[in-house]
């Protein structure tokens, strides 16, 4: 019996280094790679230089996932007159788009799984001061997170959650500050809207995360249509889906200023995207249309002229 | 029987737990490349029908200052959020152009 367990003990004690050597030498490998992998991998700061400035609430930054960034920044350097710089991370691209030398979006490379049902989309992110007080306040009013906060030296700190009518956006607190409020250039991003189900439920959810003031906007159809706002100035609109819509599913559609909305539709289509609303004018006088990409990403064209911020006419 | 157990499951323990380390080292990121943090699994859900949009769906922001659609006197309905003070002026987008 004695030798038995004196047997038993000695195979243990065996078996236990060889266990604590073998996740020694992995963990070892699995800190270099992390090390290796975060090295190579640097987001640009969102302004240069360092702002200092920060509005929470305020829509700062929009990056494709798509499965072609050869073909995204063919389609989108020939539409919107953008540059890229890309950022090679060994087995993945990132591509962040220029437009004069400002940074305008970032354009991430990601396969498709097999059978896999989903499209690629324009991921919008809201400024936060902190993200834990943002993913605190967006899990307690039933938000879901989808990817846990990660911090990037220069870009920040950022996570991606689902709203509670399932629509997706990312908050990012920008360690180089906001982007200043100023009007977006052509070809730039210049408005946001959230296509959702319950607007009403929604602009609850919006306004408690990022404390938005809420304005209901009177609309010609019926439907509902909510502007949130924060320092005086329109970050986004919340509208109800299309009651005519075979399938609905909430999300975040991201509009770049043009000049002319219908020359830039007829120009998606030569491109190889779709136009899938046609031009239609909005409530501002200018001009709205909805496309996709060649790869079926969908984004707005909002026409929208200098003197549209100003004073309304009474 | 006790050490021929204790080495099955040592042996098993080994595996799982190399499996997971391993797993460490080659997961936690972006289809093979380094997680960006977007969610591994995030493309959105397909299916954009558009087709109820046209003339009176508005979905750009107003003009500044322009229709909040009810006069002031007239009581707002019940709504999930907190509607701005009836004396805010409609907000819009700044109009101040870059480096001016």
């Amino acid at each position: 019996m004695t030798s038995r367990y004196s047997g038993h003990d000695g195979f243990l004690t065996r078996s236990s280094f060889g266990v604590l050597w073998g996740l020694g030498v992995l963990w070892g490998i699995a800190t270099m790679a992390t090390a290796a992998a975060a090295a190579t991998f640097v987001l640009p700061p969102l302004v240069q230089p360092a702002s200092g400035e920060h509005h929470e609430g305020k829509v700062i930054w929009a990056d494709l996932v798509t499965p072609d960034v050869a073909g995204a920044k063919r389609f989108y350097g020939e539409l919107l007159g953008w540059t890229f710089n890309d950022i090679h991370t060994g087995s993945g691209d990132y591509s962040v788009a220029l437009l004069d030398g400002r940074p305008a979006g970032g354009l991430f490379q990601r396969t498709p799984r097999p059978g896999e049902q989903r499209q690629p989309a324009w991921l919008t992110f809201i400024s936060v001061r902190d993200v834990a007080a943002a993913e605190r306040h967006i899990l307690a009013q039933g938000g879901k997170l989808l990817s846990a906060p990660r911090s990037y030296p220069d870009r920040g700190r950022q996570a991606v959650f689902a709203d509670p009518q399932g629509a997706v956006f990312a908050v990012l607190q920008s360690s180089s500050g906001d982007p200043e409020d100023v009007l977006a250039a052509p070809g730039e991003w210049i408005w946001s809207s959230v296509i959702t189900r319950d607007p009403d439920k929604d602009a609850a959810f919006y306004q408690t995360v990022f404390g938005y003031e809420v304005f209901e906007i009177p609309s010609e159809d019926g439907s509902t249509h909510i502007l949130l706002s924060t320092e005086d100035y329109a970050r986004a609109s919340l509208n109800s889906l299309p009651a005519d819509t075979a399938r609905r599913h909430p999300h975040w559609l991201n509009f770049v200023r043009v000049n002319s909305a219908t020359d830039m539709a007829a120009r998606v289509e030569v491109l190889g995207g779709r136009v899938l609303v046609k031009p239609f004018r909005d409530r501002h006088g200018g001009l709205v249309a909805v496309v996709a990409d060649p790869a079926g990403a969908p984004f707005g064209l909002l026409e929208w002229t200098d003197t549209d911020s100003k004073q309304a006419a009474k | 029987m006790n050490i021929l157990a204790s080495r099955r499951s040592v042996r098993g323990l080994l595996v799982v737990l190399f499996a997971a380390v391993a797993g460490c080292v080659a997961g936690g990121a972006y289809d093979g490349g380094v997680d960006v943090g977007y969610g591994v699994d995030f493309y959105d859900v397909g299916g954009y029908d558009y087709g109820g949009w046209g003339a009176g769906y508005g979905v750009g922001p107003p003009r500044r200052g322009g229709d909040r659609g009810r006069p002031d006197s007239h009581p707002a309905p019940h709504t999930s959020y907190r509607p701005a003070s009836p004396s805010r002026s409609m907000p819009s987008l700044p109009s101040r152009s870059r480096g001016r």
